[in-house]
């Protein structure tokens, strides 16, 4: 298992750190590591709030609907990938 | 604990709530009010818990403590305006009557295609509001909510007008907020409790009615999040002399919408501050309106050692506890008995 960054992993990362003002480096986050409860912590406010900035920078709209929410927002990994697959 | 209202259990069966039902459709409004006294008796008198909420809450409120029979007149509020409930629903006849006072403020926000958050608390009848709509298609609210909590009751209630259903917006998981954003982006009414905690919750202190009480700080993030203007929304329960009643459906400005991520911490502040005094303010216009049956005035025992991301501990979220909008999920088979 790889838990080094890609470079577009990094680059959600200083989103999520932006958009939810983290006092955190980008680069310390754990692609791997979930990003709720029991790993960084966030909540569905907060996961809110990276959808909006998400749809915000790279136009892709994450819907309410979509069944594959709790896989998409698991991790940084498993969100960047997601963002890739639909930004194309 | 001052949590309590979401571990207990929904007061009264099923089944009884259905006969009530049927019962209230058939006797109408006049009849089953009157039956309301011994029921209220019943539940005034195996309540203590109940009772000794109010006095905290009439202690703040008046700086003594009430008489008994201030209390069970509150109870006796509490049981009337659920029974209202039904009529209102049901669009029945003998439906009080209601009157609309400061919409004229969120409806020029609605006109532009902004949605509105409304910031309601368990004070007076959020229900009142949600049948109003039905003969009032602007008043229309999204309401999120804890469905797990009082889930019994409002089962029964939605028998008689299933479009009440919709409205409401179960809490769990981040794809329900995805649907509160979405409505609020076609310009609609979204209502949320602002006052009420749950275990472990992040929460606020403001200045209520005089001493400080804890208010739940996820409405408050959510708000934030959704960039949407806040007013303050209640629907009071007001009887006149002549045993006459009507509901008052209140609209007041709070807050606009939330600036950007650096200056949130402030606006939410300003939002937390501005919410306790306005919900005091009507508490002391309809006092027994005020449906939190414990001591709200209790620190809650949030742990303040959950993994985080170290932001401002206050407001910015950080070391947090769970958020009361992440779901009802621990809730089920749980209810309220003081859900209005």
């Amino acid at each position: 298992m790889n838990s080094r960054q890609t470079d577009f992993e990094r680059e959600i990362a200083q989103l999520l750190v932006s958009s939810l003002n983290l006092a955190l480096d980008a680069d310390s986050i754990d692609p791997e590591t979930p990003l709720f409860r029991e790993g960084l912590g966030l909540d569905s406010i907060d996961m809110l709030e990276i959808a909006l900035a998400i749809s915000q920078h790279y136009g892709i709209q994450l819907r309410s609907d979509d069944p594959d929410n709790a896989v998409i927002f698991a991790s940084l990994r498993s969100l960047a990938a997601a963002i890739g697959a639909r930004r194309t | 604990m001052a949590e309590a209202w979401f571990e207990k259990r929904e007061r009264g069966s099923p089944w009884g709530l259905r006969v009530a039902r049927v019962l209230a459709l058939r006797l109408g409004r006049r009849t089953t009010r009157i039956l309301l006294w011994p029921i209220t008796a019943y539940f005034f008198w195996t309540l203590p818990e109940g009772r000794a909420g109010l006095r905290c809450y009439y202690e703040a409120l008046d700086g003594r403590r009430p008489t008994r029979a201030r209390v069970f007149r509150h109870y006796l509020t509490f049981a009337r305006t659920i029974l209202d409930r039904v009529y209102l629903l049901a669009q029945h006849h003998d439906a009080p009557p209601y009157e609309i006072r400061g919409f004229e403020a969120v409806a020029s926000y609605l006109d532009q295609g902004q949605g509105v958050i409304l910031l309601g608390a368990h004070l007076g009848s959020f229900e009142a509001a949600r049948a109003a709509a039905f003969s009032h298609p602007a008043l229309k609210i999204q309401v999120i909510m804890h469905t797990g909590v009082s889930r019994q009751l409002n089962e029964t209630l939605t028998v008689l007008h299933p479009e009440a259903r919709d409205s409401i917006v179960p809490l769990g998981g981040p794809a329900s907020l995805l649907r509160v954003r979405e409505f609020l982006a076609h310009g609609g009414l979204v209502g949320l409790m602002g006052d009420r905690t749950i275990t472990g919750e992040a929460t606020y202190p403001a200045d209520f009615l005089g001493p400080t009480a804890h208010f739940p700080l996820g409405p408050l993030r959510l708000a934030a999040v959704l960039r949407a203007p806040v007013f303050f929304f209640t629907a009071l329960y007001r009887a006149s002399a002549d045993g006459a009643c009507r509901y008052e459906l209140v609209f007041e400005f709070l807050c606009g919408p939330a600036p950007d991520a650096k200056a949130r911490d402030e606006w939410m502040r300003q939002l937390g501050a501005r919410y306790a005094q306005t919900l005091g303010a009507f508490c002391r216009v309809a006092p027994d309106n005020w449906f939190n049956f414990y001591d709200f005035w209790q620190v809650p025992d949030n742990d303040p050692s959950r993994p985080g991301a170290g932001r401002d501990p206050d407001y910015g979220g950080g070391p947090r506890g769970q958020s009361s909008m992440d779901g009802a999920d621990a809730t089920e088979g749980h209810s309220a008995h003081g859900e209005s």
